[in-house]
């Protein structure tokens, strides 16, 4: 058995030196195609964490004209702690705000100089249960007869937007990709045409001595997984390798404005994917190919 | 060994390159298929090797009806057969011993005996000192007896030749043909098309002549 198998990958490997152009330009396909694909499923999967990470993030936030007293202000949240909906209601004293503000400015805090803390309003920041989302208008809703809690925020609407767009970013992706993949294996499947049409004498001396067509074919298939394995994990590399020096850069600089602190390149899981659909292209591609080349009779 | 039975051929409507074709070899037989290009030989071969299907009539091969073998079988009906072209067909990709050894490893045998048959085979046809040279580098003679010796490494039941020495000269001729005796004397059927009757009247065998696709005779020598 292990003897068989020897004797079958050292037949493929043989038959892609004797060909190198051809089987470097399938490799070559199959890389380029899904180092593409690559690309688009790193950004994707960074754009889904900050989504992800907002989303976490989403809660209503009602402006206080006036800091309430402890009474009222206690009422309130237990009043709001009884939404079912509601995960947790936080108050952020004017004091509480001011702070965080500096914080965020960072080392222009200085521009606040001057400024006491009674510039910023004190608010309730109220977060909903994750799976409770989708109630958030109604929520509003219920927070808004109470008047005395002025002015309420909430960013629904951009995220539901922010998330169309991470559709529309997956389909594009989906879409292209399945292109590129389409076209990497029609490629392949045309450079093993090329190679079985050079060979054509060769399959039919085979034949005529009793090979069987999986004998005959398994090479011929072993050699287009082969071809595609490398293409998938050139792919890996060149998408590793544009990751560290281009993406990270140009992905991570307009990621860092939105709050997310490291760029990811993709999961193992998928990085065992994107080689092990290198090989799978290779393999359909030489099935392809071989449909019609392999023929004992006549009819 | 080979029974044919109202064989035809018809590749166009009205041209049938086999007519009405009804024969037997029986084992151990040496026989030529004769006949001016175009009389059906190769057609004849190419049934018998089930490379071609019958339009109609029957082929028995050892007793057994191979007309319609699914193509699943093909391979293993010719593991029993030998087939030598007038234009060699080997591996030119392969050493002369790996061309040899092929029909040996397709039936999975081991290495050792592979080994040991495809030395034994290159040895009775003069190419030992070949055996790693590549097709390409050997001459004409040389390479039919290349082609002759993995026709024979399977000591095939039946050895079919399609004009082996058409594109050689009369010396390795002669060569290649006392091989073929000798896989006869051994027990080899032998079906050879050529239109060489010089060679038939050297070597005297039973003589099958083909004109249009019909046979037009039949003759002992």
């Amino acid at each position: 058995m292990i003897g068989q198998v020897v004797y079958f990958l050292r037949r493929a490997l043989r038959n892609m030196l004797y060909s190198p152009v051809l089987s470097a330009a399938s490799i070559f396909t199959v890389g380029v195609a899904l180092a593409l694909l690559a690309f688009f499923a790193i950004a994707v999967l960074n754009v889904q964490r900050l989504t992800a990470s907002w989303a976490a993030e989403l809660a209503v936030v009602a402006y206080l004209e006036q800091p309430p007293d402890g009474t009222v202000l206690n009422r309130w949240l237990s009043e709001i702690r009884a939404y079912p909906e509601v995960a947790e209601v936080t108050y952020v004293s004017r004091q509480e705000a001011y702070q965080r503000f500096k914080k965020r400015l960072g080392n222009d805090a200085d521009l606040l100089d001057g400024l006491g803390a009674d510039v910023l309003p004190a608010s309730l920041e109220i977060r909903l249960k994750p799976e409770q989302r989708e109630a958030m208008a109604a929520v509003v809703e219920r927070l808004g007869r109470n008047k005395a809690l002025g002015e309420l925020h909430y960013g629904r609407e951009w995220l539901e937007r922010f998330e169309a767009f991470l559709l529309l970013l997956r389909t594009i992706g989906a879409a292209l990709g399945g292109f590129l993949v389409l076209a990497a294996l029609v490629i392949v499947a045309n450079t093993i045409k090329l190679t079985l049409y050079a060979r054509q004498d060769e399959l039919e001396a085979m034949t005529m001595v009793g090979a069987t067509a999986l004998f005959i074919k398994l090479p011929y298939l072993i050699e287009g997984a082969l071809q595609g394995l490398f293409g998938g994990m050139m792919a890996l590399l060149v998408s590793f390798v544009a990751f560290r020096v281009i993406l990270r850069e140009s992905l991570g600089n307009i990621l860092l404005l939105t709050g997310i602190d490291t760029i990811h390149f993709l999961p193992f899981a998928w990085q065992g994917l994107l080689v092990v659909a290198g090989a799978l292209i290779g393999l359909l591609g030489s099935l392809l190919a071989l449909r019609k080349f392999v023929r004992f009779c006549q009819d | 060994m080979i029974q044919l039975f109202n064989l035809t051929k018809a590749f166009q409507r009205d041209q049938n390159a086999l007519s009405d074709v009804t024969l037997r070899v029986t084992k151990g037989e040496f026989v030529y298929l004769t006949g001016p290009s175009g009389a059906g030989k190769s057609t004849l071969l190419k049934m018998i090797c089930c490379a071609e299907r019958p339009t109609r009539g029957q082929i028995l091969m050892d007793g057994r009806n191979i007309t319609q073998l699914a193509t699943r079988y093909i391979p293993h009906l010719r593991r029993n057969l030998g087939i030598v072209f007038q234009d060699f067909k080997l591996l030119n990709r392969r050493t002369v011993f790996e061309n040899v050894a092929f029909p040996l490893e397709v039936q999975g045998r081991r290495r050792i005996e592979i080994s040991k048959k495809v030395y034994n085979v290159l040895k009775q046809v003069g190419l030992e000192h070949r055996l790693s040279h590549n097709p390409l580098q050997l001459s004409g003679g040389e390479q039919q007896r290349v082609a002759v010796a993995r026709a024979l490494v399977v000591d095939p039941l039946v050895l079919l030749a399609d004009e082996p020495t058409g594109n050689l000269d009369p010396d390795v001729t002669m060569d290649i043909m006392e091989l073929f005796k000798g896989a006869n004397a051994r027990g080899t059927t032998i079906v050879m098309a050529t239109h060489d009757r010089g060679l038939i009247r050297q070597f005297p065998r039973r003589v099958i002549a083909l004109e249009a696709g019909r046979v037009v005779g039949d003759n002992q020598p």
